[in-house]
């Protein structure tokens, strides 16, 4: 039963279920322009670069820089509390310039985090239904 | 192409309710003070005014829209003053912030739908934490960022100004000059939360932390309240108890986001240039011709990339710009003179309009800009939406 301790869950749509359902699987996939190539993410009906409508999702690297990064103090997020202050990281995908996924960064000193950094995509099992994909400094 | 509008419209009329954290009247009752202060600066009478203008948005998503509490809308007003018998005007935006209601009273007035307009920003201080996010199910894109915890407007700011730290090689301690000026001038304007206490830098740096690297003293101070103001015709204002203020050039952004993360900073230059741009051009003036700046500052960075955006220095230079007394009352390019969002309060712009009316018009008392011939007033933050006026002296 849902409770006020709960982290948010994503309420997944179906232009972001493929997202979701390989997360599941412990694949990261974003949705690319059949046409152009761009890829979009969160997932779009119209592709963002081009407005094409063949948009599918394709497997991608899982690997990416730091862009940025804060410390959240603010108890704001239900679920959160007993974390504060926790990282939030903000993911350049290497496939494509400002393809960025969010993240936290957990059983890291903020020392050590830095822009430019390298991580890369593990994925967390919440439970039987969610997978969180997220990112992890490489050594 | 210059704007064929330019000096023929002015605001003639402001006016402040009570600014506090918990005040014991309501919002609407509020509103309605500011209404008629602002009618009785301009010298008109309620039945006078045919045109109604606002953007009644909440300060965050899930804050309430409860009519007369939370929010004030046109109705609201329509209904709670004795205006004139028929309305025959009014706008209530979604989009723009505040200055983008001044802007549709500015073309209701030169296309001559009315002659007289109110427009009003009432915020609501929402009990609670600022962006609280109390769902379990997070919907569209937060569904990728909620469940990291990653829900508010700080953080993203706090993302931005990490980047440009990193980018420009700021620090915290060029921000601290902008902050700390502000209250200075906050601390010389009687409608500021924060017109009694001063703020050291060694205030500024012993501040909580909110999302690092901004800290308490980087956001806006959340108050209850209204401000007002009376659009007229130059043809009209003449007559008014005040000389009016000008309104010389007006302009909207261009923000084509397609990231999850547009506070990625990357396109801060390009959006806020696009509103800039479209700022100079319909006025005929440029950053060079303003006597003071009156520039966003929800979150203390963002008056730095409109410094940038706007023109008043390069890309990357503004955290240098502002240093060495050049942005104080006494400098070259006073900004936000009235102490801005951070110190007088979260009007979400509507005081920087205000304030560059006082400044145009001599009535800025004692942070009164000598000669003050022209001031911007932009509103938002350049990464997201935004809109701006150029306001002056003359036609």
């Amino acid at each position: 039963m849902a409770t006020a301790r709960e982290k948010p869950r994503p309420l997944i749509d179906n232009l972001t279920r493929p997202f979701w359902e390989a997360a599941r699987e412990h694949r990261l996939v974003i949705q690319r322009c059949q046409d152009c190539r761009y890829f979009n993410h969160p997932p779009r009906s119209v592709c963002n670069a081009c407005h094409s409508a063949a948009l599918t999702f394709e497997p991608v690297s899982g690997r990416g820089t730091i862009y940025s990064f804060s410390v959240m103090y603010q108890p704001n997020v239900a679920g959160f509390g007993d974390e504060l202050p926790y990282l939030n990281i903000l993911v350049e995908l290497e496939e494509q310039p400002q393809l960025f996924l969010v993240s936290n960064l957990s059983e890291v000193q903020r020392e050590q985090v830095r822009i430019g950094g390298q991580v890369e995509v593990y994925f967390e099992d919440v439970d039987a239904e969610l997978t969180l994909p997220k990112f992890r400094l490489i050594a | 192409m210059s704007w064929q509008g330019k000096g023929k419209t002015t605001i003639v009329g402001i006016g402040y309710s009570e600014l506090s954290r918990r005040p014991q009247k309501s919002l609407g009752a509020l509103s309605l003070d500011a209404c008629r202060a602002a009618l009785d600066d301009a010298g008109l009478s309620a039945e006078q005014v045919d045109g109604l203008a606002t953007f009644p948005e909440a300060p965050f998503h899930g804050a309430g829209t409860q009519d007369g509490e939370q929010i004030v809308s046109v109705e609201y007003v329509m209904n709670h003053l004795p205006l004139a018998p028929d309305i025959r005007w009014y706008a209530q935006i979604e989009t723009g912030l505040i200055a983008s209601a001044v802007i549709e009273g500015v073309n209701a007035l030169l296309a001559e739908a009315c002659e007289y307009v109110l427009v009003w920003r009432a915020l609501h201080n929402p009990r609670g934490r600022y962006g609280a996010w109390s769902g379990n199910r997070a919907p569209g894109d937060a569904q990728f960022m909620a469940p990291y915890g990653c829900t508010s407007i700080f953080q993203w700011h706090a993302m931005a100004w990490q980047r440009y730290m990193h980018r420009y090689g700021a620090t915290r301690e060029h921000l601290a000059t902008f902050v700390t000026n502000s209250r200075r001038n906050a601390n010389l304007n009687p409608n500021a939360y924060f017109y009694t206490t001063p703020m050291t830098r060694e205030d500024y740096f012993a501040a909580r932390w909110i999302a690092e690297p901004l800290c308490l003293f980087d956001c806006d101070i959340p108050v209850e309240g209204c401000v007002a103001l009376v659009l007229t015709t130059a043809e009209r204002a003449v007559d008014l108890r005040h000389p009016p203020a000008y309104i010389a050039g007006y302009g909207q952004n261009t923000s084509r986001r397609r990231a999850l993360f547009h506070y990625s900073l990357d396109n801060y230059m390009e959006s806020g240039h696009s509103l800039a741009s479209k700022l100079w051009s319909s006025s005929g003036l440029g950053p060079q011709d303003m006597s003071a700046a009156e520039l966003y500052d929800g979150f203390s960075p963002s008056t730095l990339y409109w410094l940038e955006a706007a023109g008043f220095c390069g890309q990357g230079e503004a955290y240098r710009f502002i240093q060495d007394g050049r942005i104080a009352l006494e400098g070259e390019l006073p900004v936000n003179t009235f102490g801005g969002s951070l110190s007088e309060g979260r009007l979400h712009g509507m005081g920087h309009i205000a304030e560059s009316v006082m400044q145009v018009t001599d009535r800025a008392e004692k942070r009164q800009v000598p000669n003050a011939s022209a001031v911007c007033a932009i509103d938002g933050s350049p990464m997201l939406r935004g809109s701006g006026l150029v306001i002056t002296r003359e036609p």
